[in-house]
């Protein structure tokens, strides 16, 4: 048996169901971390990156 | 007691590079641009000269717009950001002049070949198997650059920034790698490994991913470094732009069927690709939104600075772009855009708005800071910003007008129930007058375009006699620190202690492991839709009278590659009304299984091919590339007369018949002799032709090959109603596999 052979059997419309339920988990699950309000300072101070990076990594005269 | 400091310097040296070949291909990209709208304003313009024509300058645009424009400008940027948000010089300065200066090598290289006809007549990904493999080298090169970097970094967190160009680099491999399997035919001439139906679908699962992974991913990592930087502000949201982020990542790589709605592709993988190209509009207004709202409280500035104002008009027109796109991609509204100059205004609203502006914007905050002397001039970039700005209003406004013209135009029937516009010349001379607004607004964008290098230049003229290289100094990172706190309390709840893991916080510290999480999420994604089509009988079922090409025909199919017919015209009549009308009967996925690579196309710039053959005499397509215009006078095609000078290539026509055996194409008696068979073929019509009144010497000429190969189109299934999918016993065509 090939594995076109199982995969014509299978149907096609629970290739898309499936992936479909994958990634709209992955992603309602990444929304949810991403949301939760314990990180809310640690977003603010990871922000502030691109405006600390000439001044966090010090220019030393040589 | 003091902390361990390094010290270290930033490799600028590699990023003013960078800066000057954005510009310099930019420049290039454009003024092709703005020759190749002059050519379909008025055919005059290709000169009578083959590698001036607009089917093998076109691509020569794209790619260099694409590849060498916006790639160095992503380059520019990456290499300056990454070294400062990662606290650390880049990995290897020999990988960063190895990546420099294979990608311009690359560049020249395109610049070549393309119009020189060399082309796997792949959209955005034309380039010939051993500049392919240079890519890969060169992209290799760039992404251990890059991993190095992350690897030796002082900096414990991954600005958002860097997720968006890792995203890019492993994502723009994966796609160059699978779109571009193909077996050679020649030092500079190969076959997809794919036909028909399935090469359709990789080519379009790459090409809307390289318009996600090389134009936006890349650009929106430059915009959540440099917007801050400019706005001496930080992002709005970073919650946002991490949700951006991977919702990005898990809906862009889903939706390039929705390039070939009502085409031969199967109808559940073409709604698939229209239901998250819907859905991407949620993830792109949300990093539109979190883009302006980073210039809260600073839309004063805006008004004195240019770089802001080149900023807020490319957010806008990524939010315009990525509205538009999920539009276009709903089935009812692509009946009407594909094919036409929609499209082409869609594709420009975001290449001249969103990664110009971007580009211009970073380059002109970058410039006093890599050159270390003041921009020559602000009032030069504020001209520079309403130049190109009206240019932009001009061109979209004349080409979507012309797009909804055209889309119009083909379906409009008249009271008796007949097309209103059956001579399809008449639908293109409407266009004119739009075209000629083109012209005029690309010539603003690239009038911009010069006055935005004499004041680069100038700034640069102003550097220092040697340039300042500060040293910095940031403590290292402690070696084998694991990046994650420890757990919560054991007093506090199972859901407390999973979130006091951290787990996105492990993926950012754990750049493998994070890469791995966007490898997968790509990989997974493709996967679902490409062994489907692959590997699902149903979707491509065969037809018993389609035949693989004669040598003579494949010769000319090779010729139809080489002159970038496919650029004005398609090979694709879909089942609507009027196209059916128009065109003849709906393809069907069946009739494409010999076709390496498909040639359906984009653009209908002239009329659709799929079922010319046999329409017209041998001798009209003689004297039609001859001189279009005595056929059809009002026709912008341009001449080919150079096809009846130049001498067919009849013992190269055996490597390949030889390479296209190789993928699975049942030929038999050619394996052996198809030289021999291509002369006798070409001698039958060649003499036809002269019977006819035609020239006399045409036997050996390369219009004859291309004659038998549009005589031979939609011939297979004329009919012939005979398809005979389920029953076969062999699965659908896969690369290499046989009928």
């Amino acid at each position: 048996m090939k594995l076109a052979d199982v995969m014509s059997a299978a149907g096609l419309a629970s290739y898309a169901v499936v992936a479909l339920l994958l990634f709209m988990g992955a992603w309602v699950a990444v929304a949810l971390w991403t949301f939760l309000p314990r990180r809310t300072a640690r977003y603010a101070a990871v922000a502030q990156l691109p405006l600390q990076d000439d001044r966090s990594a010090m220019r030393t005269e040589e | 007691m003091h902390a361990r400091m390094d010290t270290f310097s930033y490799d600028d040296v590699v990023v003013r590079k960078f800066l000057w070949a954005t510009f310099i291909w930019g420049l290039v990209g454009m003024l092709v641009g703005l020759w190749i709208a002059l050519e379909l304003a008025n055919p005059a313009f290709n000169l009578g000269l083959a590698w001036l024509s607009f089917g093998r300058l076109r691509p020569l645009h794209t790619n260099a717009v694409i590849f060498a424009f916006a790639g160095n400008a992503f380059f520019t940027g990456a290499y300056y950001a990454t070294q400062r948000l990662l606290k650390a010089r880049m990995f290897s300065d020999t990988l960063s002049a190895l990546h420099f200066w294979g990608w311009q090598a690359i560049i020249v290289a395109a610049a070549l070949t393309l119009p020189l006809g060399f082309t796997q007549a792949k959209e955005y990904a034309e380039l010939e198997w051993p500049i392919d493999l240079a890519i890969t080298l060169v992209w290799v090169a760039f992404a251990v650059n890059l991993f190095g970097t992350i690897w030796k970094r002082r900096e414990r967190h991954i600005y958002v920034a860097i997720w968006f160009f890792i995203a890019s680099i492993v994502t723009v491999a994966v796609l160059h790698i699978f779109n571009n399997l193909s077996v050679p035919a020649g030092p500079l001439k190969s076959y997809s490994i794919y036909a028909g139906v399935q090469d359709a679908f990789m080519q379009w699962w790459y090409g809307h991913n390289a318009v996600a992974f090389f134009l936006t991913t890349p650009f929106l990592g430059l915009m959540y470094y440099f917007l801050p930087k400019a706005a001496e502000r930080p992002v709005f949201s970073y919650k946002l732009s991490i949700l951006h982020f991977w919702t990005i990542v898990f809906l862009y790589i889903w939706a390039g069927p929705h390039h070939l709605h009502y085409t031969a592709l199967p109808d559940w993988a073409s709604t698939l690709g229209m239901l998250f190209s819907v859905m991407l509009w949620m993830p792109s207004w949300g990093g539109m939104i979190n883009g302006l709202l980073t210039l809260r409280g600073a839309w004063h500035k805006v008004a004195e600075e240019p770089v802001l104002k080149f900023f807020v008009v490319a957010i806008t027109a990524y939010g315009m772009s990525t509205f538009e796109g999920p539009m276009l991609s709903v089935k009812s509204v692509n009946a009407l855009a594909h094919y036409t100059d929609w499209v082409i205004a869609h594709v420009h609203t975001g290449a001249l708005g969103w990664n110009g502006f971007l580009t211009f914007g970073m380059i002109y905050w970058l410039a006093p800071r890599l050159f270390q002397a003041p921009l020559y001039s602000k009032k030069l970039a504020e001209a520079h910003f309403w130049v190109a700005t009206f240019g932009i209003l001009l061109y979209v406004a004349a080409i979507y007008s012309a797009g909804i013209t055209q889309g119009l135009m083909w379906r409009a029937f008249d009271a008796t129930g007949r097309l209103a516009y059956p001579d399809f010349v008449e639908t293109v001379m409407r266009l004119m007058p739009m075209y000629w607004v083109r012209v005029a607004g690309g010539s603003l964008y690239l009038l911009g375009m010069l006055v935005f290098g004499y004041n680069i230049l100038r700034t640069w003229m102003a550097r220092p006699a040697m340039y300042d290289v500060p040293v910095m100094q940031a403590p290292p990172l402690a070696p084998g620190a694991a990046p994650v706190p420890a757990p919560g309390p054991a007093g506090e709840g199972r859901w407390a202690r999973f979130t006091a893991a951290r787990w996105h916080r492990r993926w950012e510290g754990w750049p493998f492991l994070f890469t791995t999480m966007v490898v997968l999420a790509v990989v997974v994604a493709s996967l679902a839709e490409i062994l489907p089509t692959f590997l699902i009988r149903s979707n491509v079922p065969t037809i018993a009278s389609v035949k693989p090409y004669t040598p003579l025909e494949l010769a000319g199919r090779d010729l139809y590659i080489r002159e970038g017919c496919f650029n004005c015209h398609s090979q694709m009549v879909r089942p609507l009304r009027h196209e059916t009308e128009r065109w003849g009967e709906y393809s069907k996925p069946g009739e494409f299984v010999y076709d390496h690579p498909f040639l359906w196309g984009s653009r209908r710039i002239g009329p659709d091919l799929a079922r010319i053959g046999g329409k017209y005499p041998d001798l009209w397509h003689v004297r039609h590339f001859e001189n279009p215009q005595s056929i059809v006078p009002r026709s912008i095609m341009p001449t080919y007369a150079h096809l009846l000078r130049r001498p067919l290539d009849l013992p190269g026509i055996q490597r390949k018949v030889d390479a296209m055996a190789m993928l699975g194409v049942p030929y038999g008696e050619a394996l052996t002799r198809a030289p021999a068979m291509a002369d006798a073929q070409a001698r039958q019509l060649a003499s036809s032709i002269a019977s006819a009144g035609g020239p006399a010497d045409l036997a050996d000429r390369e219009v004859i090959a291309l004659v038998a190969y549009l005589q031979r189109l939609g011939t297979d299934v004329r009919g012939a109603a005979t398809v005979t999918a389920q029953a076969a016993a062999s699965p659908a065509r896969s690369p290499g596999g046989t009928r």
